[in-house]
This record gives structure tokens, sequence and C-alpha cells, in this order.
């Protein structure tokens, strides 16, 4: 038992974020090559200039008119992807691993706001698991399988959050913090979760075929 | 060009006024211009619904309610299409024809001007009429008519009725190739394309056999295999067999007598020019999504142009193969392989000599017409010009202009444009 | 009306579908095998990673619902949200590998062709830019190899591909028709000619068959207004004159191909500069946008200029004056293809204030405008499908409504005959109008020389 935890608190981890980044380059190499097989008719659209303008228009909060019908879809959406990235690479005791590893290290978060932070990505998962069930347009493409992505997210800011507080079994769910961050990072390239690349690239496409074919913004 | 020794290569100008036409007439319509270019001739109003043409400042005897479609005919003359009392016939230079339609169009004549064909509808019925005789039996409707150089017409025809948004009816097919006005056999969904071979007995055409499914047939005959879609067949010189474009697991590819021909896959292989001489065949081609190319014996030019590549010709040799065609905007030639640096809004139909060593075409630039022969314009602008004919020894080029209201018949020197 | 919504909570998709006797005796004639074949046909070896990207990056959130015609007309029934369709379609034909009932093929055909104008409109409101439109073409592809598109779209698509035009015109009957509406016309301009193949002139003017079928009078229109403002044109005799595409919205594509092919060929073979083509949107966007690439044309080999373009070009220029503006107050509907499809939503605007008086905005508008509910081949499945299309077409009634103008504008056919159903449907007591029209009723009937 105790191998399994030294190989799941160790190895795994880099395990776990080589398959993360290798596995985004691999599917990203992937559809490249797919493109230049079969749609290359794609790059006569495509330019720089219209698929920056658009994915940073879709960036800019309360700029598209979609957020501005959805606001509070929006807002919560926005700061929940924020605090995805900024909760995890900002937080104290991961920044103390990697120091020990590396023996690099950057600025980190106060812990009680990254508790705070913490907090609220799990209330925005909450909230979108609310509006799954609640809103009849979104509630008729869910599946369970839509259900199964938020816990996957889920798991490792609620693990993390009790853990942090040692409310109960301190041990064990500093191991489950860890196998549901792992499995989160596996998961992100063979799963929905891979919008993270794919969904800049079809931003771009339909912001190139508007802004540049047809002379119109996307937004 | 044998036919162009004839011409008065000796003369170096003559000159007909046409601006006097403006004020006798009460409009003139666009000029035309007889291959000798010894005749200008327009269609013109004399007063309101009377119309005739006038030939070098002559109009003809006769005057229409109607008149359109004027067009040249190798021996000089001119043919038009003309309506009196509500019926229509064809007019050239002012003698009509016996036989008179509801309506005739599409006005084709063939290389030596023995046989001129019209489509015609008469009663609500369709065919075709060649020198005046009207096809035998006519049909519902006509589409795809071809005359050949012999004479032999040739038309997409439908063979049986349908009612409004039959689609049942149209699934069974409905259309068939008629020559001479006799139909083949065969129903097909669509049919386009009609080829003649250099006999005129043979006749290729792109057909569709169902909703998904097309291929080529050969008289009554059809290639075994089906295909995504396929262009134009055309018979190779002095063969029976028929070369085709046709699309396969979402390729363009060349196929033979049914056969896969060349070995390379296109995006596109578009039209298909052979040289009767030499037997090449060429071939307008897109390698690469939106860049067009010429594709000769499956060697792909190694030039693009990344709008169009609209027509091409092979030199009578078959040494030149000269194709018109649009890059970045602008209208040029390439000249086996090697672009002209012409950047022109036109460029109208090129004319090689025989042995492909001159090639002579009008282009228009901001409005003027100019004449440019082996990649070089001359500088003198014109309001119009028709296409040039280059004298059978290469040392002359007759150019045919208009400027300021006076036709212009001049023979150039070669020498003096190189 | 079939439009009584269930319960909000359990919305279902059983309400009573219209379906026609093509798509019926399609159906009948299915086998398993065939569907089978034919959908994993098209789903693997048509698509790649863009429809890949789709289907597997969708997240399923919904915010597409928000930007759809229909689901907004069906008091917000998510069987007709943009997403809601992929999943009764696309997702369905993956998950079953093919497997198919013709039950769901009924539905499927029935979503793709008559509750989706492919307007595009949803693309704008997903945050990846899923092209569902593409999705839905995708099934109408599916739909045209099975052969159950609906009859009368069917019937176009089967005139364009043995005619070259979309209404089984005759050939003489296009050129007959010319004819006589330039004779007509010289009744108001004496020496006003259709100049007929023309090669070389500037500009070839081409249109949609409805026109010399049923709307000669817009012809007669168009060449007033090119020989007023002196404009070199010509229009061909030949097929190829119809710049519609009807083949391009039932996934035909190879007719669609074909159509495109002998459009540009005519302009080719007349040696023109440019092509001006009337008020349709469909048919630019076929010409600019879809039936080019399907030949290998990246962008069209010649510019194509929509009618309102054109206007705004010999508004602007002087060539066209305007005699009197127009009194009535208007409103102006952005047809999908030109303002999403080409941007000419303000050139839109500066031609309409130039004629007339009293311009009242539709909200929204510009690319968000809502779609007229009957292009993309909608209304072009004809009567069967007509009352359907009135209720989900709601929405789009109650914001022509909200303008309260005396006329609308309508720069697209399709958009127009659509509009005219609304209007007549709603009661809305407006007049359907094309900018052709206003121009010339308020142009000055004098013939444009350079200098004046």
């Amino acid at each position: 038992m105790n191998a399994f935890i030294d190989f799941i608190m160790g190895p795994m981890v880099w395990v776990a974020f080589l398959i993360f980044i290798l596995g985004l380059i691999f599917k990203m190499v992937l559809i490249i090559k797919d493109i230049n097989a079969r749609e290359s008719y794609v790059y006569s659209y495509l330019t720089w200039k219209h698929s920056l303008r658009s994915i940073f228009a879709w960036m800019t909060p309360f700029l598209p008119q979609s957020t501005k019908q959805s606001p509070v879809f929006y807002s919560i959406s926005y700061i929940f992807h924020l605090l995805l990235f900024i909760v995890p690479i900002f937080l104290m005791s991961h920044i103390v691993l990697i120091n020990e590893a590396f023996q690099v290290s950057w600025v980190a978060l106060d812990d009680g706001l990254a508790d705070i932070l913490t907090v609220i990505v799990i209330l925005a998962l909450v909230f979108f698991a609310i509006r799954r069930h609640m809103v009849p347009e979104v509630k008729y493409l869910t599946s369970y399988k839509d259900y199964l992505l938020l816990i996957i997210v889920a798991l490792p800011f609620i693990t993390g959050f009790l853990a942090y507080h040692q409310f109960f079994f301190y041990k064990a769910m500093v191991i489950a913090h860890v196998i549901s961050g792992e499995i989160m990072l596996i998961l992100i390239p063979f799963s929905r979760f891979s919008h993270m690349i794919v969904a800049p690239l079809t931003r771009a496409y339909m912001g190139s075929e508007f802004g540049n074919v047809r002379h119109a913004k996307d937004w | 060009m044998e036919e162009n020794k004839s011409f008065d290569w000796s003369t170096d100008l003559k000159e007909v006024s046409v601006r006097e036409w403006e004020d006798r007439f009460v409009w003139v319509e666009e000029p035309y211009v007889s291959p000798d270019g010894e005749t200008i001739a327009s269609i013109v109003n004399i007063e309101e619904g009377v119309f005739t043409v006038c030939e070098n400042g002559e109009t003809w005897d006769k005057e229409y309610d109607k008149a359109w479609n004027l067009r040249p005919l190798p021996d000089g003359k001119f043919a038009a299409c003309v309506s009196s009392d509500e019926e229509w016939t064809l007019s050239i230079s002012g003698n009509e024809w016996e036989n008179w339609f509801d309506f005739i169009w599409n006005l084709q004549v063939n290389k030596d001007g023995s046989s001129i064909g019209l489509a015609v509808q008469k009663d609500m019925e369709y065919g075709m009429a060649v020198n005046d005789k009207p096809w035998d039996k006519m049909y519902d409707n006509i589409n795809e008519m071809v005359l050949s150089n012999t004479g032999i017409s040739a038309a997409v025809v439908q063979v049986l009725p349908m009612a409004q948004a039959d689609i049942e009816i149209f699934k069974q097919g409905i259309f068939s190739c008629a020559v001479n006005g006799k139909p083949i056999e065969k129903k097909f969904l669509n049919i386009w394309d009609i080829s003649f071979d250099s006999t005129d007995k043979n006749v290729a055409y792109g057909v569709r056999l169902d909703r998904v499914n097309y291929s080529i047939a050969v008289n009554d005959a059809v290639w075994d295999k089906k295909f995504q879609s396929v262009w134009k067949p055309v018979f190779l010189s002095g063969e029976n067999s028929v070369v085709a474009p046709v699309k396969e697991g979402g390729k363009w590819v060349l196929y033979k007598d049914g056969q896969p021909f060349w070995k390379n896959q296109y995006n596109q292989i578009w039209k298909i020019a052979i040289s009767q001489k030499s037997g090449n065949i060429a071939a307008i081609a897109s390698d690469k999504f939106g860049k067009w190319t010429i594709a000769e014996n499956d060697m792909v030019w190694n030039m693009t142009a990344d709008q169009m590549i609209s027509e091409f010709v092979y030199s009578k040799d078959g040494s030149t193969l000269v194709a018109v065609l649009k890059d970045k905007g602008f209208w040029t030639l390439a000249v086996n392989q090697k672009k002209w640096n012409l950047a022109a809004d036109k460029v109208f139909n090129p004319c090689v000599s025989s042995d492909g060593k001159i090639v002579s075409v009008v282009i228009e630039k901001q409005g003027q017409y100019f004449l440019a022969v082996n990649n070089i314009v001359i500088p003198n602008g014109y309001d119009f010009m028709a296409t040039p004919v280059i004298s059978p020894d290469n040392t002359k080029i007759l150019q045919k202009a208009v400027k300021d209201g006076v036709y212009q018949r001049l023979i150039l020197s070669m020498d003096k444009i190189l | 009306m079939a439009n009584e919504i269930e319960t909000k909570d359990e919305p279902t998709i059983v309400k009573e579908k219209n379906t026609d006797k093509a798509v019926e005796a399609g159906l009948a004639r299915l086998t398993p095998q065939r569907i089978k074949s034919t959908i994993n046909q098209v789903l693997q070896k048509e698509t790649g990673p863009r429809f890949k990207a789709y289907v597997e990056t969708c997240m399923h959130c919904g915010l597409c619902a928000e930007a759809c015609l229909y689901f907004l007309s069906n008091d917000r029934d998510p069987a007709y949200s943009p997403a809601g369709k992929v999943k009764q379609t696309i997702w369905e034909m993956l998950e079953k590998k093919g497997e198919v009932s013709t039950d769901f093929l009924r539905r499927a055909v029935h979503i793709a062709q008559t509750e989706c104008n492919v307007c595009k409109r949803c693309s704008m409101y997903c945050p990846f830019g899923i092209d569902v439109a593409y999705l839905m073409l995708m099934v109408r592809r599916i739909c045209h190899k099975l052969e159950i598109t609906p009859l009368y779209i069917q019937d176009t698509v089967n005139s364009h591909s043995a005619t070259m035009n979309q209404m089984w015109v005759k050939e003489d009957e296009w050129i007959d028709t010319l004819q006589w509406q330039e004779e007509d016309a010289r009744e108001e301009f004496e020496n006003l000619r259709i100049p007929l193949d023309k090669m070389g002139a500037d500009v070839m003017y081409s249109v949609i068959a409805p026109e010399p079928k049923f709307q000669a009078g817009l012809l007669y229109q168009a060449a007033t207004i090119m020989h007023a403002a002196g404009v070199n044109w010509t229009m061909p005799s030949s097929p190829g004159w119809d710049n519609s595409n009807m083949a391009m919205f039932t996934g035909d594509n190879e007719i669609s191909g074909r159509i495109a092919r002998a459009f540009y060929e005519t302009a080719a073979r007349l040696k023109v500069k440019r092509i001006v083509m009337g008020e349709c949107g469909h048919a630019f966007r076929s010409t600019y946008d879809v039936g080019n690439r399907w030949i290998g044309w990246a962008m069209p080999p010649f510019e194509v200029v929509h009618a309102l373009e054109f206007y705004h070009e010999l508004l602007t220029s002087g060539r066209i004056t305007i005699a009197e503006k127009f009194k009535k107050t208007v409103t102006l509907h952005d047809p999908c293809n030109v303002s999403r499809g080409r941007g000419l939503h303000d050139m839109a605007r500066e031609v309409t204030n130039m004629m007339c008086e009293s311009f009242i905005e539709m909200t929204p508008n510009r690319e968000h405008n809502f779609c007229c509910g009957a292009g993309g081949g909608v209304i072009n499945c004809g009567p069967p499908y007509k009352g359907e299309r009135m209720i989900n077409n709601k929405v789009k009634a109650e914001q022509l409504k909200a303008t309260g103008a005396e006329v609308l504008i309508a720069p697209c056919h399709n958009c127009h005959s659509g509009l005219e159903d609304i209007v007549h449907h709603y009661d809305l007591n407006m007049e359907v109008k094309f900018l052709g029209d206003l121009i010339y009723e308020t142009m000055e009937k004098k013939i444009y020389k350079p200098g004046d």
C-alpha cells in the first residue's frame, strides 16, 4: 500500500503531467496532420489577424453579444476558468513542492485568499451543475457524462479544500487530492476538456471565415 | 490557317468611318468584324421597332422588328437572328431562311462556315435547325446544343413529358442525347457536354445515372465505372478513345475508355485540350486548393494562377500551348509554362500561329483596348478591337480596331513590333 | 395551431410534423444497410478535423439557443436550439454508428431542411465558434444521398441540373423575357437596351430564375438603373445566367459545383470585368462563398458585387441621383448572406438613408439580425411546410412589428418572399420592397453623363 501511495505521490505526478502536456501536443499534431491531409483548404482562409481578433474579442468580458445576453453565466464562467489556472499554479503548497523538486519558485497566493478562491471554483461548478439541471435547453443536451466532467474538475478542489482544513482523514484526503488531480490532468487531452486547445482553433477558423472572407464580426 | 492566305496582306490601312452611323441611326449596337477584317457591322435601330444590320455603312435590304445575335461568318458575310410579325428566322446579309420559328437562339457556325446551326422553338416544341433544315422530330425541351465541324447537330432533349415537380419521373431519366434530331435510345437523369470525334460519327457525353452516380457515355454505351462527378469527355485525335476527368474518392483523375489513364490525382481537372498533331493531352487542373495550373500528359506546369485559367489552346503543330489566366486580380496569358506580364482587366481570345511562334491577343486595360504580341503590348490604345489574324508566313498581323469613330484594318509588320 | 408547447421542464419532440411525398417515397425505399453505409460514408469520408472538433468540443452549454429564431419562436423549446438539433441528428447518428431508423431520418430531414436556415447566427453565440450550419448541411447531404430531400426543393435542384436554372426556365423563355422587358422599358428610356452576350462589357448582370419566371418587372427595373447609370453591361443569353443554387442547400454538392462552374464560365466567355447580381442573398453565398469552393476556387474568380453594394456605388458616385426621397417610414432587414455573409450592412443603411426620409432601425440588426426564416432553402421546401414556417417565424414577426415602419426593405429574394408571408400571416400591414424598387421609384430618370 505504501509503495502504491509513494508511486501516486511521486512518479505518477510527473507521469500525469507528461501525459497532460504530451497528450495535448500529440492531439495538436494529430489535428494539424489531419487538416493537412483532409482539409488543407482551411489555410486559404485562416489569418492570424482575424483568428486573434476573434479569440481576443471572445476573451474580453461583455464584448460579445452572447455574453451580454447571459451575463451571469459568462461572469461565473470567466472567473471559473481563470481560477482553474490561478489557484493551483499559485498555491503555496504546490509551489513548495515544486521548489523542493526543481529549486524554482514564484509568488504565492495568500493561503486564506486561495481558500476563498477554491470555494469560488467549487461554487461555480455547483452553479454549472444546477444550471444543467434547471435550464431546459441545457438539460436537453445533458447526459451523465456532462456531470461526470464537472465532478472530475470539482474533486481536486474539494479534496484540496478538505485537506487544507484537515477536517478529517487528512492523509487520505491528500492522497485523494493527488489522485483526482492526476486523473483530471490525464483526461484533459482525451476528453472534451481538450477544448482547452481545440476551442481556440475552432474560434480562429470561425473568426477567419467571418473576418477574412465575409468581412463581418463573429461576436 | 490556310484560309488566311486569301486575305489582303498588302494594303497597309483600310478605314471605315463608323462615327456617322451614330447620326444615321437611332442607335448602333456593338460592332463585329469579319474574319478578313474587310467588314465591320452592327445591328442598328432605324426607328421605333425597326432594326437592320449596317455593314461598312451599307444597310441590309431588309428591316426587322427585332434583331440580335449578330455574328460574322467565315466567308465575310454576317448572320443575325431576326424577327418579323413575331416569327423568327436567320438572316444572312438580309437573306432569310425559308423556315420561320417562334424563337431561335444559340447561333453556331462550323469552322469553314458551310453549316450554320440554331436552336429553334415552334409551337412550344424544341429542336435544332442546320442550314435552314429543322430536325424532323421536335421535343419538350432542349439544352446543350452543339454543331460539329461537318455540320452534325446534337443536343440533350427531353424525351418524356414531366408534370410539374414530378421528381419520380425525373428519377427514371427523361433526357437523351439526340444527334441530327434522332435520340440515342438510353435515357439519363442528366446529360452534359456532348463531344464529337474527328469523323463526327461518334458522340461522347457526361451522364448522371442516379442521384449520386455519374459516368461517361459513348454513343449508347455507358462506361462500366461510376463516379462522384464527371466533366466533359473528349475524343483522342484519330481514335475512338475517349478521355474524361472524373471524380473518384474525392479526387479528380483522368480516365480513358473507362479505365484510369493518368496516374496523378488532382484537386480538380477542369477541361481537356488535345493537340491533333502531337497527341499531347493537356488539362486545366488544380494541384493545390485555390491554385490553378496546366497538367500536360500528367506533368504539372511550373506555373500557377490563383484565380482562374479560363481557356487554353494548342498551336496547330502542337508545339505551343497558350492559356488565358487570371492571377492576383489581373488577366494575362501563359505560353508554354511562361506567364506574360500583361496585368490586363480583360484578355480576349488569343490567336496562335500554326507553328506556335507567334501569339497575339487583344487586351483591355483601364477602358482601352491594346494588341499584345509575344508578350509585347503595342502602346496604341483603341476604343474597340476584334481578334487579330497572323499572316500564314508569320510576317504580319492583321489588326482590327476602332478609334475615334473610325474602323481601321491595319496590317502590322512583325519586324516593327518585335 | 401546432405550437401548443408542452411542459417547460420536459420538452418533447413529438409535435406533429409535416412531411411530403418525396420524403415518404424516399424513406419507403431505404434499407437499413443503405442507411448505415450512407451515413458512415458521409461522416467518415466526407468530413475531417473540423467536423471532429465541432462534435468533440461542444460542451453542451446551450448558449447557442439564444441565437436561434426557431428556439425563440417556439417558446424556448430546446428541441429547436442549434445544439439540440445537432443532438437529434448528428450525435445520434454517431452514437448508433449509422444504424438509425426511418422514423429517425424523417425527423432528421425535417430538422435539417425546415427547422434551420443555416444562417450561422448561432456561430456568433457559441463561445467556441462551432459551425452548426455546417453540421446541418452535413445532415442534408446524408438526406440527399438517401434521396429523402423534400419534394419542392428537390425539384428545383433537378431543374438546376438539367437547365442550369432553378425554375425549369427554357432557354428561349429566358431570352424572350429579356427582350420583352427591354421593349417595355423603351417606353421610359427610348434607346434602352438589355445587351445580350456583349463581349468585353464591364459588368455581367445576373439574376435568379424567379425573376424571369414570376417577377420580370425586376429585370425591367434593373435595366433602367443600368441604362440611367450608363453602365457598360451585358446579360448572357446562355445557361449560366442564373446565379441561384438550391443544390447548395440540399447537400447536392456536385450539382452545386456544376452550377457555380456554369456561372463563372459564362462570365469568362463574355470577358467581363466583374459580375453584378440582383438582390438575392443565397445566390451571393453560393457564388461568393460556397459553390466556388467545391470547384477549387478559394475565392471567386471574378469580383462578385451584390446589388446593394452596386447601388451604393452608383449613388455615391453620382451615376444615379435621387429626384425625391421616399416619404413613408422604412425599416431594413439585413439578409444573413450579405450581412453576416459579407458585411454589407452599413452600406445597406447608407443606401437606405440616401433614398428614404425616415429610416427606423430594427433590433437586433446588422450581423445579429434574425434570419427571415425563409433562407437556407427552407421556403423552397414549399407549401407542405409553410404553416410550420409561420410559427417558427414568430420572433421575426415581433421584431418587424416593433419597428412600426410602413415599408420593410429586404434586399434579398428569399427574405422578400419569407417576409411577405410573415407580414401576411401576422397581419403586420407592411409593404415589402427591394432596394431596387425604391431606387426605381425615387431616382431621376435621366442618363448619366460623366462630368454632369
